[in-house]
């Protein structure tokens, strides 16, 4: 007689970690439910989020309690997802799908526009697909902001065989987890993108190199690889063209390409310096493209709906959407896709609802555990790559984590030069010595015994770490601690020796 | 040993010898690698055993020595930080009576911290084994454990 009532709840690492695995378990055996599991829509701090159909299109309940099912059933309460402003505010592209698919069909995925950028790539010569992305203005997304289509160009042109194409999955940066929800929530758009890439360079192996921290997204890429096989897509111009999933170790800085590709080969992931870079001599030797998840994720739009489209969004030097990740003391941690230009207050205010309740704000960090901080009086800097180049700042990855009163800037200084101190791959001098030396000064400052020199020391070894370092992980690794030190003075200096 | 490492090893072997994922592999079904592998691995992959010494001391995930049977890490990750994982951590070390990097006397429980789960937006965030807890706090860590005690 009466159907079972279909309801959505996301299956999302986060969604699970907040409940949503608890109400799975405990409806597992209702024969009244039908629950279908999704991507996640991002904003978390309404997760577990239940939902179901009606006239007005989804309803949802959130911050949903095993008790609360009744209700649901009962078809009470529930707000139309469109009317959340946290969503109804964004501007999704490469989002739009999420918290309405379910991860591993791809019958859906086509239904809603996926394969349609493959499919213009096909008709496309390799040479007009570099074009497309050159009109589409994109920057890669992992952090360096390089412009895609130049090294496609570099790797097209490249003489060596077999050439590869690897995704970047190592999302290392702490406060950052679109990646994450593109591998769990719709793994075909990464590996359309990855298929597009190898056709413009000719390319006949894939990889994605995903951090051990992921295990969710390993299990439902392998899925959609086996899945994307079985409907014969991973065959290029009748090449076959596999794609495998290469698991990391734990190692920070195997997030930076060359030390990805060094890992990727069994070895220590230790940085190699540059030139060459991967798209002339990247794994093995032969021409490589490493980038970013959510880098290749973009791209089917920008084949589908073209270049033009994409080049129409965002601000002068940055094109397109950000993936903003919003974490710490906030009101409302989640997933913001938005334009490019907003400013951090914008952000902040409109998608995070403000501070945590008790919390009064007194700074935010963008661009992960190398990013700067800002104070309150930072806060009308546009998000986009050349305001943030301007002020010393970077992007990175689109994480941005907030700070409230309780926090201690000394303490969290210390905190980001172990970090750097463990992760550094030690392959240079001055982040192996200058990250360990950072810290200790500070160690020293935090049990009261630093003094003045010790601050000017910690300035003159940044300085140097800044400009002598291999890579970015000790190129940075200053910045957020002499950003604290500038906009926090009082609090370094009281603790001094006299 | 030998005819173990000898096993593991031929269930992963494909393309170019690749130290990491023999060492993964064998981590996986061992619970460790174990130093005394360490020639069996260098002779199966035909490599030194300074190489295979130099990728199992570089990953942080490669263990060398059993864990307790149940692994608990704790996010020191910035959005946890943020939302008071020191708290979480200090709880947990004085709950079991141990330090970071530590097995509790009786190899129940190995304590370590990690640096991000991709669960920010649900922080603090700690891993016990393959169960991902967010937004714990610290009163309710005790709880948490009585499901592993
Ligand atoms: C220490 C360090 C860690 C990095 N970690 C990551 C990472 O986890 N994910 C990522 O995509 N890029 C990371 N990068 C940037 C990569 O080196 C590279 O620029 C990027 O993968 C290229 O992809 P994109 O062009 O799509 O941005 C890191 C760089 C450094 C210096
Ligand atoms: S910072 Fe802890 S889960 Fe990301």
């Amino acid at each position: 007689m009466s159907s079972a009532t279909r309801l959505y709840l996301s299956n999302d690492t986060s969604a699970r970690a907040a409940g949503a695995g608890l109400l799975a378990d405990a409806w597992a055996d209702r024969p009244d439910v039908q629950l279908i599991r999704l991507s996640s829509r991002g904003a978390f701090f309404l997760e577990p989020m239940v939902e179901r159909d009606s006239p007005d299109g989804r309803l949802a309940w959130c911050n949903v309690q095993p008790e609360d099912l009744p209700s649901i059933l009962a078809g009470t309460g529930g707000t139309p997802v469109r009317s959340i402003p946290f969503l109804a505010n964004q501007t999704r592209f490469t989002f739009a799908d999420f918290g309405e698919t379910e991860p591993l069909a791809l019958d859906e995925y086509q239904a809603r526009g996926g394969l349609k950028g493959l499919e213009q790539a096909f008709r496309l010569t390799p040479d007009a697909i570099v074009e497309e992305l050159r009109v589409s203005q994109l920057r890669g997304r992992g952090g360096a902001a390089f412009p895609v289509w130049n090294k496609w160009k570099v790797a097209q042109q490249a003489k060596g065989r077999p050439k590869s194409v690897v995704a970047n999955a190592d999302e290392g940066d702490a406060g950052t987890y679109c990646d994450r929800m593109i591998l769990e929530g719709d793994p075909f758009r990464l590996l359309e993108g990855m298929l597009i890439c190898a056709r413009a360079i000719g390319a006949s192996r894939g990889y994605v190199y995903c951090r051990q921290e992921y295990p969710a997204a390993a299990v439902t890429l392998r899925a959609a690889i086996q899945k994307a096989d079985e409907a014969e897509l991973l065959d290029i111009d009748g090449e076959p063209f596999p794609i495998e999933v290469v698991e990391g170790a734990g190692s920070y800085v195997c997030g930076e390409e060359t030390a990805l590709l060094e890992s990727l080969e069994g070895k220590r992931g230790v940085v190699r310096a540059r030139p060459p870079y991967p798209a002339q001599a990247g794994l093995y030797g032969q021409p490589t493209i490493v980038s970013n998840v959510l880098t290749f994720a973009t791209i089917p739009q920008i084949l589908s709906r073209g270049g033009a489209w994409h080049a129409s969004l965002g601000t002068e030097q940055s094109r397109g959407t950000i993936a903003l990740q919003l974490g710490g003391r906030v009101k409302h941690p989640g997933l913001v896709e938005v334009p490019f230009g907003l400013s951090l207050r914008q952000v902040l205010e409109q998608f995070g609802g403000g501070m945590a309740p008790g919390s009064r704000f007194k700074a935010v960090q963008v661009g992960g555990p190398l990013g700067s901080l800002f104070p309150a009086a930072g806060l009308e800097l546009p998000i986009c790559y050349d305001a943030f180049a301007k002020a010393g700042a970077v992007l990175g990855h689109g994480g941005i984590v907030v700070y409230d009163h309780e926090t201690d800037m000394v303490d969290l200084a210390r905190h980001f030069m172990a970090f750097t101190a463990d992760e550094s791959c030690g392959k240079c001098t001055p982040c192996r010595i200058g990250s360990v030396r950072g810290r200790e000064i500070l160690e020293r400052i935090q049990a009261g015994g630093g003094t003045l020199e010790d601050l000017a020391l910690l300035d003159d070894l940044g300085e140097t770490m800044k400009l002598a370092s291999l890579c970015a992980l000790g190129g940075r690794a200053p910045y957020p601690v002499l950003t604290a030190i500038e906009h926090f003075p009082v609090e370094f200096r009281s603790k001094l020796r006299t | 040993m030998h005819e173990l490492v000898e096993k593991i090893l031929r269930q992963v072997r494909s393309g170019p010898p690749n130290i990491l994922k023999a060492l993964l592999a064998l981590q996986q079904q061992v619970g460790h690698v174990p130093v005394e592998a360490i020639p069996d691995i260098a002779h199966n992959l035909g490599t030194t055993n300074a190489h295979i010494a130099g990728v199992l001391s570089y990953y942080p995930d490669l263990r060398v020595a059993a864990p307790g049977r149940h692994v608990i890490r704790v996010c020191m990750g910035e959005s946890c930080y943020a939302n008071g994982c020191g708290r979480v951590l200090r709880v947990l070390q004085d709950s079991l009576r141990t330090d970071v990097g530590e097995t509790t006397s009786g190899g129940k429980f190995t304590l370590d911290t990690m640096s991000c789960a991709g669960n920010c937006a649900v922080s603090p965030t700690v891993l016990i084994d393959r169960d991902l807890y967010g937004r714990v706090l610290p009163s309710q860590v005790e709880t948490m454990l009585g499901r592993y005690r």
